[in-house]
């Protein structure tokens, strides 16, 4: 089977300043992974190569079987949707619902399944009260949700974010695990960029961490984010749910705020039995 | 007199009937650090471009009531690519722009120019084109720039969302050093697991009203975290049903769990 996505020994600079080295790893469909590590170290650079806005200076990136050097952009957004860093960048219509539908219009699908994504895509991020205001109009964070959701309607076989919870409370952050979640049960591949390792922890399997441009981590995040050792060279800390589970010794150290919960309530019911 | 004082304030954004805020007195005082949280859409942004008087007089709308601030004030905005000049070719020079339309003497600029990139670690970058520096990079530049002008009153609206682990932890333990120095805080966050250590002092906003003040064993309470707004910490605790009452840190809990 071939991968959603596949980076072979991918390196590259801007100008003299090198960002990534020798970068290779590959993400198969369904597969949900965050792209961890300190700010500076090359993950947004990552994201522009695989949506083919730059190229690398070696190395090759696969998206399914196309080379994303014999692609332009438009072409790549048949496979791959984008919600970049400054998500504002990217939205263009006047509200909310048209640049939602912008993408799949592009893509020249009918327009009843243009609306029909549309309609499945706001609904996916709690956004359609807000579909006919215009973009600029929202707070930052659901800005960041309104790309989100265009990237929904391409219905790509990859999806590819950065960031996007910044700016969002408890129950937006749910909201769009939950998207996610969903997604990746319909064979969606998803690399997400996050300093939020909660976020992290409740919706991925898997993570890379990029450290000064290579790749320095790639394993399950379960086993990963409860090791405060591993995780400080990396300028990374344990999400609260990890280190709780570690500072009170819960078996099997989970890191879900769901099985956090279970197993505080099934020790301390074992505490009370006679 | 405080850094800052709200006094009734309710706000209205141009073309909008319900207010933005509702209402809202508020105090912070020289070396006090207070925490708005909320829901998204609460006010808080709102709130702060009230206090930094950025509204009404730069987005319009109508204010009644009286903000008053004691000194200049400061504000950081979660979208540090919306708030670089653009017109500096290194990061010195950006974070000297703010001084120097304040108009002050060059040698005094260096040293506070120098002193806020020493503060936020950005000494290595001092020579880098801002347009190439990383989000998270960019937002510790916004920040020095801003500290740069030596306010009285500084205005965070999530200062920390762009920024590492390492980052963040610099600027929550930076945002305790400004308090101590006796310069007013006022902080929106939805990094809610920082505030026992940054806080003194947490006001809960509910659709453009004050819901709750207090200090952050707020965030411990039962009403905040069913709203979203308690600490992981709590909401795990309380979601386990374990008895009150819920420990709001981690070296809370395993206080409680001996």
């Amino acid at each position: 089977m071939i991968p959603a996505l596949r980076l072979e020994g991918v390196s590259f600079s801007y100008g003299t300043v090198p960002v990534l080295a020798n970068v290779s790893f590959s993400i198969a469909s369904g597969e949900r992974v965050a792209l961890l590590g300190r700010n500076g170290a090359g993950k947004s650079t990552l994201v522009r190569l695989i949506a083919g806005l730059q190229r690398p200076d070696q190395g090759t990136v696969w998206v399914g079987d196309w080379d994303t050097r014999d692609c332009v952009p438009e072409q790549l957004a048949w496979r791959v949707a984008t919600v970049f860093q400054h998500a504002d960048q990217q939205l263009f219509a006047t509200s909310v619902r048209d640049d939602v539908s912008f993408g799949p219009r592009a893509l020249g699908v009918g327009e009843r399944e243009v609306q029909r994504r549309t309609d499945s895509a706001l609904q996916d991020v709690d956004l359609t009260a807000h579909a006919d205001q215009h973009p600029y109009d929202l707070p930052p964070g659901l800005r960041k949700l309104a790309a989100l959701a265009g990237a929904l309607a391409l219905e790509p076989a990859l999806l590819v974010l950065d960031e996007p919870i910044i700016g969002l409370d408890r129950a937006l952050r749910a909201r769009v695990t939950r998207a996610l979640l969903e997604r990746s049960a319909a064979s969606v591949a998803l690399l997400v960029i996050t300093h939020d390792l909660t976020f992290a922890a409740e919706t991925f399997d898997r993570g890379l961490v990029l450290d000064r441009g290579t790749l320095a981590c790639d394993e399950r995040l379960v086993s990963l984010l409860g090791d405060a050792t591993r995780l400080e060279p990396l300028g990374l800390v344990p999400p609260p749910m990890a280190a709780l589970s570690t500072a009170l010794g819960l078996p099997g150290r989970p890191v879900r705020e769901a099985e956090v919960a279970r197993e505080l309530a099934r020790v301390a019911r074992g505490r009370l039995a006679p | 007199m405080k850094s800052l004082t709200l006094d009734h304030a309710s706000f209205w954004y141009p073309a909008t009937e319900s207010p933005a805020l509702r209402d809202v007195s508020l105090e912070v005082a020289p070396g006090e650090v207070v925490a708005l949280v909320g829901a998204l859409g609460a006010g808080a942004s709102t709130l702060l471009l009230v206090a930094g008087d950025l509204a009404p007089r730069m987005t319009g709308g109508r204010l009644e009531g009286t903000a008053a601030r004691r000194d200049r004030s400061g504000i950081v905005l979660p979208t540090p690519w919306t708030q670089v000049s653009g017109m500096a070719f290194t990061v010195w020079d950006e974070v000297a722009f703010g001084p120097a339309n304040l108009g002050w003497p060059a040698h005094e600029i260096s040293r506070q120019v120098d002193r806020a990139l020493e503060r936020l670690e950005l000494v290595p970058l001092a020579s880098r084109d801002p347009a190439t520096l990383s989000g998270g990079e960019l937002q510790r530049v916004i920040i020095a720039a801003i500290l740069a002008m030596d306010p009285g009153l500084v205005l965070f609206d999530e200062p920390a969302a762009e920024l590492d682990a390492e980052g963040a932890c610099t600027l929550w333990r930076l945002i305790r050093v400004l308090a101590k120095e006796g310069k007013g805080i006022l902080l929106a966050t939805s990094a809610l697991d920082a505030l026992p250590e940054v806080a003194d002092r947490v006001v809960w906003l509910e659709q453009g009203a004050v819901r709750a003040v207090g200090t952050p064993d707020l965030l411990a309470e039962a009403a905040a975290c069913e709203a979203g707004l308690g600490t992981s910490v709590a909401t795990v605790w309380r979601d386990s049903e374990l008895p009150e009452p819920a420990p709001l840190t981690i070296i809370d809990a395993v206080r409680r769990w001996r």
